[in-house]
């Protein structure tokens, strides 16, 4: 029995020494059980032995882990793992006498082993997974404990290092799974395997690279029956058309459903116990690719340009507005009317350093910018009356409990969604715009949340929260009975890096999935060399939302090297600022599944470079908007671009 | 004490029995030095002050993410000089102090704490570093006060404190921590050691009263008298400074300052107050025996932030922040003949300041 006792260590050290003076912390050695408490007591002699008497401060490097009371040293144990308490002295003439006492928490004994979802019998021959499940005192699920896992009879069944476990004949066998003690059993049957033959189809023989392929496998038995509790295993031989070197360039799930990366032929194997069938199908090319045309450009070269907003002015001609960030306060209206010649036509001026976001409402006559930096530090947001974008005036100031500055905004119908303080929404109806007031609010209870961005569309809200993920909200589209007044939560995804950044949502016409598409934002990488171009890095992650109970990661569109901003997605192509990466085009049409980049789904890209620019000859696309069949979008570095995207077969990608 | 203090105490002493000259020359032979914060800029400047000419000789970015604005706020230098650290307000929620040497300015470590941290000193008889969580923005509920092992960069306790603290700074023993909460009209004093608050006092109150004002005070910064039992409060919302007697907890002075004091400093020999004018963009200089303002200096541009004044007595930097695309100003104080005799621009929104070193030249 390999059980971990509860035990003791204490390391004892004295860091730097003044006044030659020692700290000496009783007990030495510590160790808590979580949730049990202990008193250090701490004396402080002179080089001679001599008690001295100053006061002693004990403090935690984790104090969610081992709390300690400053004065009276009472230490309280909150976490397993190994934490470092200290107690401190402050010699008269300077410096400080430390005494560190390492308290080890062991994790909670073990409590509880059990099998999830072994099936009572199994056919002789087939091959399962088996699942051990181990619970502590503290109720919680562990997965850091080695598990001992072994067959009664290896005759019957055997197991291999990976848990895997194959019926080998005939009978009765008996699983045991133990883990610190506790031991858990599981009696199963293994039966005369009825298996004759394995059909093997596929819903298509032919595909491109990204499509997906669905291949199912079905057991017979001798009657030519259907037996349906076989179990199915997947696998892929992969012969891709060139020999120049490429690795596994296909995958299949443990459904069935394959994708390929390159063209090829590939082979999915299905088996089962003995039985196997095999089916290869043709890989091609997706040939995706569009050339991108460059048709006009506005160089903003003396600031850093923030986002942008393409619309239809009311007087029918093409409009687009563009903030400025980390400068002046202001936002430039164009008229792109000519998109060859994207013009400035007018500049608002607001009191802020920067004015990261732009919107226009669906009629074209009010215009929302945010504010950041404001000199009175009541940041907020500004409505404007762009009836004219000759001529636009601003209309009212709004930072009622918004002064933290506004960092994303979306209007929605008469409603302005306003990100506040990185940590909520408020919604604020500008139906009269001149007097707007809040109507609603919607922030997490999570402890530490955090908000960056939020996009409406059919009434649900789609908010990035960082850690927390994405969060659909109804606000008036009734599924949940929300309103603006009343938002009422959807269903959420969060993934582990914690990156979530933006978000837009998407129905496959294909397919009728609705997904989420969700952007990071991150920026993990060193400059090369002072004043370089930044590096930032993430990728855009595809949720599967069809079930939004339910919601499935299925799939990513990674550039290596580069980093996400935000998205929009129109007739089943993404568009990406993808910061150092330029502008992306991404194909999305049919089911998603995997690396989206690596199976040559990406249309187009465009690196905005710019000799002009605030910072020269670099890209960093802010955001894109396709519009009347050009995409508009904003570069970080240099303004304003208008590109589109051009069908020539004779084209590659990228060009 | 830190190593601002330590300088101010030393050289109190040394014109207690030199007289100061009444030579309102500037001294050409020393070469002043101070870390200044540009809060929408997300850099922190190195200010050379060689005293003629100021000018940021060198711009740290500060951050870790080059595309949002994170906002540095306070700076402080560690009490021997070999450190100094920067605040950075706005995080995914909270913020961050990071930890960075002097001189080559590389960063050594970092340690998150609460929402939007702000000011911060370090006591040179506890060694930690105490930093304000302002929370500016968020809901108006009590706030907490960081207290940082700076070794290890870790946060070993969180006082709670009073809605939006601001204004930390060390008593000259390094035994206590005085701060204000902006809107609960306070000051506060806490305990270095115990790391308990220990007194609280309305900036309204005068001599005892409690009675509220019609206007609240709003206080936004505290600083210890270096050799008195006084510590002077920038009360931000009624144009005033009152002075605290520490012995008797109770306000003994008033100063009708101009609009919307927000720092504040005391000069190392005592004598001087030097206060920022954020609603007037102007500097205010006080002759703390008189009671009187002997100026008030314009600032080279509006939003006056920050004070600190250089051990020798001599110059008060004083941040100014502009507004809109401005550049943020270092502008340089002659305490003596109570002129802005120099100004180095910065980035916007200079805020924070903190004087480092003072080295003569050769």
């Amino acid at each position: 029995m390999c059980r971990l006792l509860p035990f003791v260590l204490a390391l004892f050290l004295v860091l730097p020494v003044r006044a030659q003076l020692v700290v000496h912390v009783d007990p030495a050695t510590l160790t808590l059980e979580v949730g049990q408490k202990a008193t250090l007591t701490a004396g402080v002699v002179d080089a001679n032995g001599v008690p001295q008497d100053y006061p002693v401060l004990f403090f935690s490097r984790n104090r969610r882990a081992v709390g300690v009371d400053r004065r009276t040293g009472e230490l309280t144990a909150f976490k397993p793992g190994t934490h470092t308490v200290v107690a401190m002295v402050r010699p008269p003439d300077g410096g400080r006498v430390l005494a560190e006492v390492t308290v080890e928490v062991p994790y909670p004994e073990v409590e509880h082993v059990s099998f999830a979802g072994l099936p009572a019998r199994i056919y002789e021959g087939t091959r399962v997974p088996v699942t051990v499940e181990v619970v502590d005192a503290a109720d919680a699920l562990r997965d850091d404990v080695a598990v001992t896992l072994y067959s009664s009879d290896p005759a019957v069944a055997t197991l291999d290092a990976f848990h895997n476990l194959t019926a080998q004949h005939t009978g009765m066998v008996t699983l045991v799974a133990e883990v610190e003690g506790v031991r858990a059993e599981a009696a199963l049957e293994v039966v005369p395997n009825p298996i004759v033959r394995l059909d093997l189809t596929s819903t298509r023989t032919e595909a491109r690279t990204g499509d997906v392929v669905t291949f199912t496998a079905t057991a017979l038995d001798a009657a030519g029956q259907v037996v349906a509790d076989a179990p199915i295993h997947y696998a892929v031989l992969a012969q891709p058309d060139d020999d120049l070197g490429p690795a596994a360039s296909g995958q299949v799930a443990a459904d069935g459903r394959f994708v390929a990366e390159t063209p090829g032929r590939y082979t999915v194997v299905a088996t089962t116990g003995t039985q196997a069938a095999q089916r290869t199908v043709r890989i091609t090319p997706r040939e995706v690719g569009q050339r991108v045309e460059l048709v006009g450009h506005g160089t903003v070269g003396d600031v850093h340009t923030s986002d942008l907003w393409v619309w239809e002015g009311v007087d029918g001609r093409d409009y687009a507005v563009t903030g400025t960030w980390s400068a002046h306060g202001n936002a430039y209206f164009w008229d792109v009317t000519d998109p060859a010649n994207p013009t400035i036509i007018d500049t608002v001026n607001v009191d802020a350093r920067t004015v990261n976001d732009v919107k226009v409402n669906a009629r074209g006559d009010r215009c929302v910018i945010s504010r950041e930096g404001a000199s009175n530090r009541r940041n907020g947001l500004v409505i404007l009356d762009c009836t004219d974008p000759h001529d636009v005036k601003i209309l009212s100031h709004y930072d009622d409990e918004l002064t933290g500055g506004v960092h994303n905004v979306f209007v929605y119908d008469h409603y302005v969604f306003a990100v506040n303080n990185g940590q909520r929404y408020d919604i604020i109806d500008i139906a009269d715009p001149k007097h707007p007031h809040r109507v609603g609010r919607f922030e997490l209870e999570t402890p530490g949340h955090a908000i960056h961005d939020v996009w409406v569309e059919d009434g649900i809200a789609y908010s990035s929260n960082w850690g927390d993920g994405v969060w659909m909200v109804d606000v008036g589209n009734g599924v949940k009975g929300g309103s603006p007044e009343h938002p009422v939560v959807i269903g959420h995804y969060a993934y582990p890096s914690g990156w979530n950044h933006a978000a837009f949502p998407y129905r496959s016409k294909d397919t009728g999935k609705f997904y989420v598409i969700a952007g990071d934002e991150a920026f993990p990488n060193e400059q090369l060399y002072e004043d370089a171009p930044e590096i930032a890095a993430g990728w855009i992650h595809f949720i599967d939302f069809t079930d939004p109970a339910h919601p499935q990661e299925v799939a990513r569109y990674e550039v290596p090297e580069a980093g996400t901003h935000n998205l929009w997605v129109e007739d089943d192509k993404l568009y990406i600022g993808y910061y150092n990466g330029g502008l992306r085009v991404v194909d999305i049409s049919g089911d998603l599944m995997g690396d989206l980049y690596r199976q040559g789904r990406e249309v187009a890209r465009f690196l905005s470079f710019d000799r002009n620019g605030f910072v020269p000859n670099a890209t960093m696309v802010w955001g894109p908007q396709p519009f009347k069949g050009n995409v508009f979008f904003a570069d970080h570095y240099n303004g304003l671009w208008v590109v589109k995207l051009v069908t020539d077969k004779d084209e590659k990608p990228g060009t | 004490m830190n190593f601002s203090h330590l300088l101010r105490a030393g050289l109190a002493a040394l014109l207690l029995w030199v007289a100061p000259s009444p030579s309102a020359a500037q001294d050409p032979a020393r070469a002043y030095y101070a870390y200044v914060a540009a809060e929408s800029e997300d850099q922190v400047a190195l200010v050379r002050f060689d005293g003629t000419r100021a000018a940021a000789v060198k711009t740290i970015p500060v951050g870790t993410w080059p595309t949002e604005i994170e906002g540095p706020h306070g700076v402080t230098v560690s009490p021997d000089g070999k450190y100094w650290f920067v605040s950075i307000a706005h995080g995914f929620p909270y913020g961050r102090v990071f930890k960075y040497e002097t001189g080559t300015d590389e960063v050594i470590g970092q340690v998150e704490v609460g929402l939007f941290p702000a000011t911060m000193e370090i006591s040179p008889t506890t060694g930690l570093l105490y930093v304000v969580n302002f929370n500016l923005h968020g809901d108006k509920v009590p706030s907490t006060v960081s207290v940082i092992e700076p070794e290890t960069m870790t946060e070993i306790a969180r006082v709670p404190h009073g809605v939006m603290p601001h204004g930390s700074r060390i008593s000259p023993d390094g035994l206590h921590h005085y701060s204000v909460a902006m809107m609960d009209n306070e000051l506060i004093e806490i305990d270095a050691a115990t790391l308990e608050v220990t007194r609280r006092m309305k900036t309204y109150a005068d001599h005892g009263a409690s009675m509220r004002p019609t206007r609240m005070p709003k206080p936004t910064w505290a600083d210890p008298h270096p050799l008195k039992p006084f510590v002077y409060v920038a009360n931000n919302g009624t144009d005033e400074v009152v002075e605290v007697d520490l012995k008797a907890w109770v306000i003994t002075r008033r100063f009708a300052t101009g609009k919307a004091p927000y720092n504040l400093e005391v000069s190392p020999d005592g004598r001087r107050l030097v206060v920022s004018y954020k609603g007037e963009g102007a500097t205010g200089v006080w002759d703390l025996d008189t009671g009187q303002e002997l100026a008030r200096i314009p600032n080279s541009r509006k939003v006056t932030h920050g004070v600190a004044i250089t051990p020798d007595g001599k110059y008060a930097f004083v941040t100014a922040e502009g507004i809109g695309g401005e550049p943020g100003g270092v502008d340089v104080m002659n305490l003596e003949t109570l002129t802005r005799v120099a100004t180095a621009d910065v980035g916007k929104q200079a805020g924070g300041i903190y004087f480092w070193k003072m080295e003569d030249r050769p």
